[in-house]
């Protein structure tokens, strides 16, 4: 599991590559703690590469979530496949989300 | 090592023959064309100097016919003025003046005719080297001290009625050379001869034309009268030179012509020619000898590295005697023990092989093996003993299943240079109970054929693993099966489901199982204690038809068990729960989790939603009932047509994960807790949870229907 984070004007794309299960979810939240900070701008979190999330990965992008409605900025969830889907569709975060 | 010494002179002999024929081919072929040469060379000259010879004497011929002609007509001018002695000067005179090509003439009269004249009255003619009128010299020549009543050519002159030509002497009154002479009688009316004209020819002349008769440089020519007296000269031949004659005779004046050709000048160019190819020939066989020599001493070359090949080839067959004999030989049924019914092959694909399998049987227990050393050959197989012999050492020790693999990984692992890994698989199965823990080391999952079902032939779930030999203190899975009676476990390498035909396609699989399927349901008696050889046998003829005549590629290994139901003996089996998995309290292990689930080959629909409750479940239970301390986790599964049940047990502290409260989705993202989600994956996803806690474990149960 690697995590990725591009910086484009001002956009911040975060990639994520490979199966967010609990074990994976310790470094990937580190690798994250970036966008946590960011301020005032557009958090893409690309999941065109994850193939599996679980709670813990969850927990990661509703913190993300979190952070950045407290600094102004904005996020975005892109290309989830259909097994995200689901689990986004069991626990609600459909709705928490703006999924491209 | 002992030098074959017989090799030497051999070598010797069959060089030194083929030297000597080529030898004798070239010299012979030399000689042949030699005397072919020589033939043509001497024909050659035959014909030239016969085309000389000839060309000679017509020239010679038109001298002589003029000569004689000039005779004649001289002897009618006497004849004419036989009584005016004074015309006879005219006469010679007038002669000369008119052909050029004689040099002196003369009539000579017999003794007295001219009583004036006295005895001698020869009137001549002859040339000189003065101009003009005193070119031609004309006297008297007669007396006492020119008697020339007494020569050869007067006498013959005056019997021979017709041209004469004389042998070769010195005149030494009238030409004062060399000279030929042609004679002709001059006759009175009575038809008496009185007087004879005599022409002379110088033998100067004839030598200066006969000029061409030099046919080669040193060769010569000989004109010689019919008694052999010498015309034109021939130099002394050297004594020991040897010479070819040619001969032709003049008719009109009887002359021998001859041209003398010294051998050595006529055959010089062929001595020379033979010289260079004597030369080259010699270089030839200098060449062909030192061909022989290089090519015998690769030939000793080539023996040396056969008999080191064939001494490998040997110790080789007497490494596969070893390693076959490490095998063991006898295959249960054992007298003790007939509900175990066993049989095992390895081919290996060269002399030895890194292929293994062992097995032996102790307290109702049976332990078993299966491996494949990486690579082939010498290297493998003693990676593959000492597999085998740490195999047998630690198991009369150690009792789990996963410390026993990871003992034999740290041992390999620890002493390996040479990079080679080794995949196993382990097995124990309780003969009692018909349980089975296994361990999987990277190694081919084995085919479980299940009979109190109709016949079920299906991969066992294996987690992979690492093979042994990679990473030193690796810790190993195990996994627990339970197998009924009549059962079978059937185990094998990948040279088995990778055997290559000749266009390069593979065995595979599917063909496997297949072929086991066709056995098993065709093997109705399960207490047959026959059937794992047969069944050995029925896929070794299945993959041995597929890949034809091509050439084994890895080595082949199959080991069949099957724990046979007995007469009378009662099982204590449990209520089966066909698979199940022990887990540690390490959140690293999750992705094992995974890969065992994956490996139950449930619907590919639910699995993703079964991983995640699994994974959902096993997290809490790692984080609440074992907070702070190691402990394992007891994974069972089981599958029906109608549902999947998973059975999780622990013992750590009480913890009932039903007793909290679902997550709220309708809260906002500010409002959502961070915790809570995972139960309620797992309620979302699963059809029936239950808990119970029983002799200090927790024990929870999950239900998919499918």
């Amino acid at each position: 599991m690697t995590t990725t984070i591009q910086e484009n004007g001002n956009q911040l794309i975060a990639l994520f590559n490979g199966r967010l299960d609990t074990a994976a979810a310790i470094p990937t939240a580190e690798a994250v703690k970036p966008l946590l900070d960011a301020a005032n701008c557009e958090i893409v979190l690309d999941c065109s590469q994850l193939e599996y999330i679980s709670s813990s990965g969850l927990r990661i992008f509703l913190s993300i979530r979190k952070e950045a409605a407290a600094h102004g900025s904005k996020v975005i969830v892109r290309n989830i496949n259909a097994d995200i889907r689901q689990v986004f569709m069991m626990t609600g975060f459909i709705s928490l989300f703006e999924i491209q | 090592m002992k030098q074959k010494d017989s090799d030497k002179p051999t070598r010797l002999k069959s060089g030194f023959w083929i030297i000597l024929v080529a030898a004798a081919v070239l010299e012979l072929t030399a000689c042949i064309q030699y005397f072919c040469s020589r033939a043509a060379i001497q024909q050659e000259a035959i014909d030239r100097a016969q085309t000389e010879l000839r060309l000679a004497e017509l020239e010679i011929n038109v001298h002589t016919v003029a000569i004689e002609e000039a005779a004649q007509m001289l002897a009618m001018m006497a004849e004419r003025n036989l009584s005016n002695p004074q015309a006879m000067y005219a006469s010679t005179r007038v002669l000369l003046q008119t052909l050029d090509n004689i040099e002196s003439a003369g009539i000579a009269f017999i003794p007295n005719y001219y009583p004036q004249y006295g005895r001698w009255f020869e009137v001549c003619s002859s040339r000189t080297d003065k101009e003009g009128e005193e070119a031609i010299y004309t006297r008297q020549i007669g007396g006492p001290n020119h008697d020339y009543l007494n020569t050869e050519w007067f006498g013959n002159g005056l019997t021979i009625d017709s041209c004469w030509w004389c042998e070769p002497y010195l005149d030494d009154a009238g030409a004062k050379t060399m000279v030929v002479s042609c004679t002709y009688p001059v006759k009175n009316p009575k038809g008496e001869v009185v007087a004879v004209v005599c022409i002379d020819l110088s033998l100067d002349r004839l030598s200066h034309i006969s000029n061409y008769l030099q046919v080669y440089q040193d060769s010569y020519y000989a004109i010689k009268s019919s008694t052999g007296l010498s015309i034109v000269d021939d130099p002394d031949t050297i004594p020991g030179r040897k010479y070819l004659t040619f001969d032709e005779e003049i008719d009109a004046t009887g002359w021998h012509i001859s041209i003398i050709i010294p051998e050595d000048i006529l055959y010089a160019d062929l001595r020379k020619m033979g010289l260079i190819v004597t030369i080259l020939m010699l270089l030839g066989l200098a060449l062909l000898v030192f061909i022989v020599y290089r090519a015998g001493k690769d030939i000793k070359v080539l023996m040396t590295l056969n008999s080191q090949k064939e001494r490998m080839l040997g110790e080789l067959e007497i490494a596969r005697n070893i390693q076959m004999a490490m095998l063991p030989k006898t295959f249960p049924p054992y007298q003790n023990r007939p509900d175990l019914s066993m049989y095992g092959i390895i081919l290996p694909a060269k002399e030895v092989g890194g292929d293994l399998y062992d097995f032996f049987e102790r307290d109702s227990k049976l332990f078993f093996c299966v491996g494949d050393v990486s690579g082939k050959g010498v290297p493998a197989s003693l990676v593959m003993a000492t597999t085998r012999s740490l195999f047998r050492s630690f198991s009369a020790h150690e009792h789990d299943i996963a410390a026993l693999t990871g003992e034999i990984n740290d041992s390999i692992s620890e002493t390996n240079d040479m990079n080679m890994f080794v995949t196993l698989f382990i097995g124990e199965l309780d003969l009692k109970t018909g349980e089975l823990h296994y361990c999987n080391a990277g190694h081919n999952a084995p085919v479980l054929i299940e009979r109190s079902n109709g016949t079920v032939v299906e991969m066992l779930p294996t987690i992979p693993n690492l093979p042994i030999g990679i990473l030193s203190g690796y810790s190993y899975t195990p996994q627990t099966a339970t197998i009924q009676r009549g059962d079978t476990l059937f185990l094998y390498t990948d040279g088995l489901t990778e055997a290559e035909n000749a266009n390069h396609e593979q065995y595979g699989e599917e063909k496997m199982l297949e072929a086991i399927r066709a056995f098993e349901t065709a093997q109705t008696d399960l207490k047959d204690p026959t059937a794992a050889k047969r069944e050995i046998e029925a896929l070794l003829d299945d993959v041995q038809a597929f890949v034809g005549d091509a050439e084994q590629s890895d080595d082949l290994t199959m080991l069949v068990v099957k724990w046979l139901p007995v007469e009378g003996e009662q099982t204590e089996t449990k209520q089966p729960l066909r698979h199940s998995i022990v887990m540690r309290n390490d959140i690293q292990q999750i992705p094992t989790l995974a890969e065992w689930v994956e490996s139950l080959h449930i619907p590919e629909a639910l699995n993703m939603t079964m991983n995640l409750a699994l994974e959902e479940t096993v997290t809490n239970v790692m984080l609440y009932a074992y907070p702070n301390e190691k402990g394992k986790v007891l994974i069972e599964a089981e599958k029906t047509d109608e549902q999947i049940t998973f059975v999780i047990t622990d013992s750590g502290v009480p913890f009932d994960p039903t007793a909290k409260p679902d997550a709220d989705t309708s809260l906002s993202a500010e409002e959502r807790p961070i915790g809570g989600l995972g139960i309620h994956l797992v309620r979302q996803i699963m059809d029936k949870i239950s808990y119970r806690r029983e002799e200090g474990k927790n024990i929870l149960t999950l239900i998919k229907k499918l």
